[in-house]
């Protein structure tokens, strides 16, 4: 079973000790409880450590790093989108080395096959039985680069076990350990042997986010730091997978207003009814629009969320599960206008008079 | 398109022509324009056809228009019955002369005599001309208006009661009409509209042609011509509304067209007697009216044209005369009998009058009363009650004629004595408006205490008009215009010249029960040779006529006359308390020993018209009626400007009350809470409402002073924003903040405690001076006294309210179309 013929190997780091079936996610260790027990200092402390591992490596861009963090700590996975040679994969590979986690990388490409995503079941001539083995979606940090170029069969192999946090190979259910995280890259749509993902798929993933180049400055540093070495290789991991699982468990404590859970459901309603919009954002955009304010919000070392919160996630949680109508494709606006646009004219919801 | 455009012009012209109706006395006239407005829009449409200059489009309505008059009018002497020869264009010429001079001699409505429907048909056409010019060639619609407006305002200038609703609703229609049709081909233009606000309506397929059932849409502008629906009632609305709501336009003088017009084509109404009167009274070049000869040894009696009967609260009128062709004058015909003269002693005076031919429109014959029998040429008539002769199509300028009158010389105690008035004489003679003030009820009976007899009574009032009440005759005193006028005549003025005079004796004996008129005419003017006399427009006058059994109608003379007064006035022998001897009653009112003298001093004396000449030159007394104007009452101003100084402080009012409610309710004031555990549980009971109310307050303060608050900013998005547009030190930036914060989790944490409100309500305070710092001064005035916030309430209603309004009116809106596409279903 050759699943990493194409690039490079999906295995970067060493594999996760062990992954059995139907394994709980109850085992919590002391570790997590720990951090769960510093509440929102803890998180913090180690929120910061990733922050700055990671910023080591991605020079010059807080704000996607912030938001990379908050897919971590929201449970969710993140899409970085944009043209290559932008550090995508660089910015996806140094998250996952911070984290003293198991991580896996797959490169897709278009002959990928679904098997090679969740594994197959190989038949073991010395115990005479059918074994499972596990593929790189095993993992607590799945890379998946170029997700855009492999075919969708293969693409919603993927995709299936990042909602359902679970692979269904043979009729037997094995669970993903927590964290799971998969970043995916993917190159804009229009380019070359591209297969765009379906808004199906799309809606699964709780942001995208673009890099976008970085300024001059940081470029040159750029050039100095890499001119020696990678400074990936300098990165050392500065928290265990367990620390994260507590991190989560923390933002899922996070106190979410009346107020502000009213503001998130205006907010996606509002573009359901947008005469720009074919489609609006679903109810599962709702949860994650939350669920990453939540984050976001445990993030700025706070224990509520304000709608700041909702207003600075809305792009990039909200806009690439949006479809423009046929005119506002003429006109060149982009969901992501729409979505800052309704923000601005959205009125925060007050109490009363 | 065109020729719909060129109908609509059409119909619009002769919608507009309909209000010329009273104006005629019968329809023809409507056929005559309307083959003229026909003969237009062919000519017009011919020009565009042939793709002419827009000049030459005016030239072709023109040789239309003239083409169509030669033929109906001239077409005996044209060339081939239509082609205008010099004697047909000739002919028309004359017509048109005749038109316009018969047009001038009668007031409206007019015969309808050739010339006149020529006229007519003519200014229709030309009219016509200028609409088709202008909205179909031009296609400047809106100006259109003008000549149609021109056309409307005829009627409105001629006829003192205006045009009736119906006529200006019709022209009014059809020029709207004409604007609508214009706009919408206009909007077509741009092709059918995608979406309307309210349905997006589906969207043909590129290429899609209506098959061979379906109707071809035309130019859908729906949506539009729903907001100019609109817009319409809109304006409107304001139109009707806003006159009533001004004070000082009466929305009866903007609106006053009603009235009772259009009725009996044979009702008699001329200009008001009484405007013209004073503009004779005021004439410069003081020119000659009329000479007379006049049998009577006792020197003329006074000439009456008008005798006006009727008071309707505002001024005197004569009720509308109903004529009929018995009741015209012819030389050996004799007039009705006087109403009521039996008893007083009568002789025959004959009168040869002739009218100057310079005076225009005298279409009442200035005859003494009471005329027996009169002699003139052309159809005359008389009006059997007030024997008032009067025409319909001639008027007396230029003419002579021959009256003889009977002219009663009632003694006084004739009068005194005279016995109860007949029912007709009461119910007709003595009604008074209920609007006459009271006051003017009481003066009247005031004046005449004491007075047992109608005799004594009038003398009395005469007596204080002219002698001992104070008055002044004013000839620079504006004309009467309401009753209110009236009022202030009797008393304040006090100055005023005949027409007041006669009108307020004429009232005050109606009020004490006497019949009376206010009789026009002139007085007798000046004795230039024995028995020939001479009355000059000044000599114009207006007097009060009481009705006393036995001796029918009698006139007094409350004016002043002589130099300071009417120059030709004469009161007469009985109305004098001097020489009445009457009852034994009126002895007691003392006569006044140069009660008789002015009026005896300048009876007869020729010169009279140069005495009066210098005291009613115009120039006279301008200062006089300066101070009458602006001694206007100060009071209903000052009550204005209070209700307004009132209205602009009730924003500020507003403000300082919400202010106050808000803190109230959450800082104990000490008195109310003696213990500290009572203050602590009042204010733990709400921290979140002490931060709302703050964030409130702070909002409120910063709408006032001019910053823009936006609904989608967070607390700490407004206070950022609002940190970066202010220079705050650091104070006030730690205020903003804390407020901020305060009101993030009030609203947003679980269970966080906010800053206490004192604390809040001191940072309140201090971000309120950082506002009120960094604006500029009128911002800061503004902020304190019209302050914005009060308003953000009312507007927000206002706009929910506008929201539901357009929501049902777009729904009648669909309702056509929506009918239609069921209807089409079937």
């Amino acid at each position: 079973m050759a699943v990493g013929t194409h690039g490079e190997s999906f295995m970067e780091t060493d594999p996760p000790a062990s992954h059995s079936a139907r394994r709980g996610g109850g085992g919590h260790d002391g570790a997590e409880r720990d951090a769960a027990g510093h509440g929102l200092d803890g998180l913090a402390q180690v929120a910061n450590k990733i922050r700055d591992a990671v910023e080591s490596v991605i020079e010059g861009k807080p704000a996607v790093v912030r938001l990379a963090l908050t897919v971590l700590l929201a449970e969710g996975h993140l899409l970085i989108e944009d043209v290559p040679g932008v550090g995508k994969t660089m910015l996806a590979k140094a998250l996952a080395r911070s984290i003293d986690c198991s991580v896996r990388r797959v490169q897709f490409t278009p002959d990928l096959l679904p098997s090679d995503i969740t594994g197959v079941s190989a038949y073991n001539q010395e115990l005479r039985e059918f074994e499972f083995k596990p593929g790189p979606v095993f993992a607590n940090i799945v890379v998946g680069d170029e997700i855009n170029r492999a075919s969708p069969k293969t693409q919603s192999a993927l995709l299936e076990c990042m909602e359902e946090r679970q692979v269904t190979v043979d009729g037997t259910t094995y669970v993903l350990e927590p964290p799971f995280m998969v970043i995916s890259t993917q190159n804009p749509v229009e380019m070359e042997g591209t297969y765009p993902l379906p808004e199906a798929q799309r809606d699964r993933f709780t942001a995208r986010i673009s890099m976008g180049y970085p300024d001059p400055a940081a470029e040159m540093e750029m050039l100095d730091t890499h001119g020696e070495a990678s400074p990936l290789d300098r990165l050392t991991p500065v928290a265990h997978a367990a620390d994260v699982r507590g991190l989560i468990d923390v933002v899922r404590r996070q106190h979410v207003s009346q107020a502000v859970r009213q503001y998130a459901i205006d907010l996606v309603s509002a573009t359901r009814r947008h005469p720009e919009l074919r489609l609006g954002a679903s109810p599962r955009a709702t949860l994650h629009l939350v669920r990453a304010a939540r984050a976001y919000a445990a993030l700025d070392d706070r224990d509520y969320v304000v709608p700041d919160d909702v207003q600075d996630l809305a792009v990039p949680v909200l806009a690439h599960r949006l479809l423009p109508t046929a005119e506002a494709q003429v006109e060149r606006r982009r969901p992501e206008q729409v979505v800052a646009d309704l923000v601005k004219r959205l009125p925060v919801p007050s109490p009363g008079r | 398109m065109r020729l719909r455009m060129t109908v609509m012009a059409g119909m619009a012209t002769l919608a507009g022509s309909l209000g010329l109706y009273p104006l005629f006395e019968k329809a023809g006239w409507f056929w005559a324009g309307f083959g003229a407005v026909l003969a237009v829009a062919g000519g017009g449409l011919l020009a565009r056809r042939l793709r002419v200059p827009a000049l030459l489009d005016l030239l072709f309505g023109l040789v239309a228009l003239l083409l169509y008059l030669n033929l109906v009018y001239a077409s005996d002497r044209a060339w081939l019955v239509f082609i205008p020869s010099p004697d047909s264009v000739h002919h028309l010429g004359e017509l048109a002369g005749d038109g316009w001079q018969a047009a001038n001699r009668y007031a409206a409505p007019v015969p309808l005599l050739p010339g006149i429907a020529m006229l007519a048909a003519a200014g229709i056409g030309l009219v016509a001309v200028l609409v088709d010019l202008l909205a179909v060639r031009m296609r400047r619609t809106a100006l259109a208006g003008l000549p149609l407006l021109a056309m409307y305002s005829v009627p409105a200038a001629v006829r003192e009661d205006g045009v009736g609703w119906f006529a200006f609703g019709a022209g009014a229609l059809g020029f709207l009409a004409l604007l609508m049709s214009d706009a919408r081909e206009q909007v077509g233009g741009w092709g059918r509209t995608v979406t309307t606000r309210r349905r997006p309506r589906e969207v043909p397929m590129a290429g899609a042609r209506p098959g061979p059932g379906e109707p071809v849409d035309p130019p859908d502008a729906s949506a539009l011509a729903a907001s100019g629906r609109r817009i319409a009632a809109g304006a409107v609305a304001v139109a009707v509304l806003l006159p009533a709501a001004v004070p000082g336009l009466q929305p009866r003088g903007v609106f006053g067209l009603g009235g009772g017009s259009g009725q009996g084509t044979q009702t008699v109404t001329t200009p008001d007697p009484l405007v013209s009167l004073k503009r004779e009274l005021t004439r410069l070049d003081d020119s000659v009216v009329l000479s007379y000869t006049s049998s009577d040894p006792e020197g003329s009696g006074y000439l009456r044209l008008y005798a006006l009967d009727r008071f309707d609260g505002d001024r005197w009128t004569y009720s509308p005369l109903k004529s009929s062709s018995k009741d015209r004058v012819t030389g050996d015909r004799k007039l009705p009998a006087p109403p009521g003269l039996s008893v007083a002693p009568v002789h025959e005076v004959t009168t040869k009058v002739h009218v100057r031919r310079e005076v225009r429109n005298m279409t009442f014959l200035p005859v003494p009363y009471a005329p027996s029998k009169v002699s003139i040429k052309g159809d005359w008539r008389v009006h059997p009650d007030s024997l008032m002769v009067y025409s319909l199509r001639d008027s007396a300028g230029g003419r002579s004629f021959t009256v003889k009158s009977l002219r009663a010389k009632p003694t006084a105690g004739q009068l005194a004595s005279a016995g109860a008035y007949p029912a007709d004489i009461v119910s007709h003679y003595t009604a008074v408006p209920k609007n006459v003030p009271q006051q003017i009820w009481k003066l009247a009976s005031d004046v005449t205490s004491g007075s047992a007899t109608a005799l004594s009574q009038a003398v009395r009032l005469q007596q204080w008009f002219t002698v001992n009440g104070g008055f002044t005759y004013d000839l620079s005193a504006p004309a009467p215009q309401h009753g209110s006028d009236l009022v202030d005549f009797l008393l304040h003025s006090k100055r005023g010249y005949c027409e007041q005079y006669a009108a307020a004796m004429a009232l005050m004996a109606r009020i004490l029960g006497i019949p009376s008129r206010v009789a026009m005419g002139y007085t007798p003017g000046s004795e230039v040779k024995p028995g020939e006399w001479v009355v000059h427009s000044r000599d114009a006058h207006a007097w009060p006529e009481l009705y006393f059994e036995g001796s029918g109608w009698v006139r007094f003379e409350p004016t002043p006359a002589g130099a300071a007064g009417q120059g030709t006035a004469v009161a007469p022998g009985y109305s004098q308390p001097a020489v009445s001897n009457g009852g034994g009653q009126e002895n007691e009112a003392a006569p006044s020993p140069d009660s008789t003298s002015p009026a005896d001093g300048a009876t007869e004396s020729p010169g009279a018209g140069a005495h009066h000449r210098n005291d009613e030159g115009p120039g006279g007394d301008a200062t006089a009626q300066d101070a009458d104007q602006g001694g206007v009452s100060p009071v209903p101003w000052l009550a204005g400007a209070l209700l307004v100084l009132l209205l602009m402080g009730v924003p500020m009012a507003l403000r300082m009350v919400a202010r106050r409610r808000r803190w109230a309710a959450l800082i104990p004031r000490p008195s109310s809470s003696p213990g500290p555990a009572a203050r602590t549980r009042a204010q733990a009971s709400d921290p979140a409402g002490a931060a709302h109310a703050a964030w409130r307050e702070m909002r409120a303060d910063a709408l006032d002073h001019g910053f823009d608050w936006r609904a989608s900013d967070s607390p700490r998005a407004a206070a950022r924003r609002l940190g970066e547009l202010l220079e705050l030190d650091a104070a006030g930036a730690r205020a903003l903040t804390r407020i901020a914060r305060a009101e993030e989790l009030a609203r947003y944490s679980r269970g966080r405690v906010p800053e206490p409100a004192e604390r809040l309500r001191a940072d309140v305070r201090t971000v309120r001076e950082s506002f009120a710092a960094s604006v500029g001064r009128r911002a800061r005035w503004r902020a304190r006294l019209l302050p914005p916030s009060t308003m953000a309430q009312t507007r927000a209603a206002l706009r929910t309210a506008a929201d539901r309004v357009l929501d049902v009116t777009a729904r009648v809106n669909e309702l056509p179309s929506r009918l239609r596409l069921r209807f089409r279903r079937r």
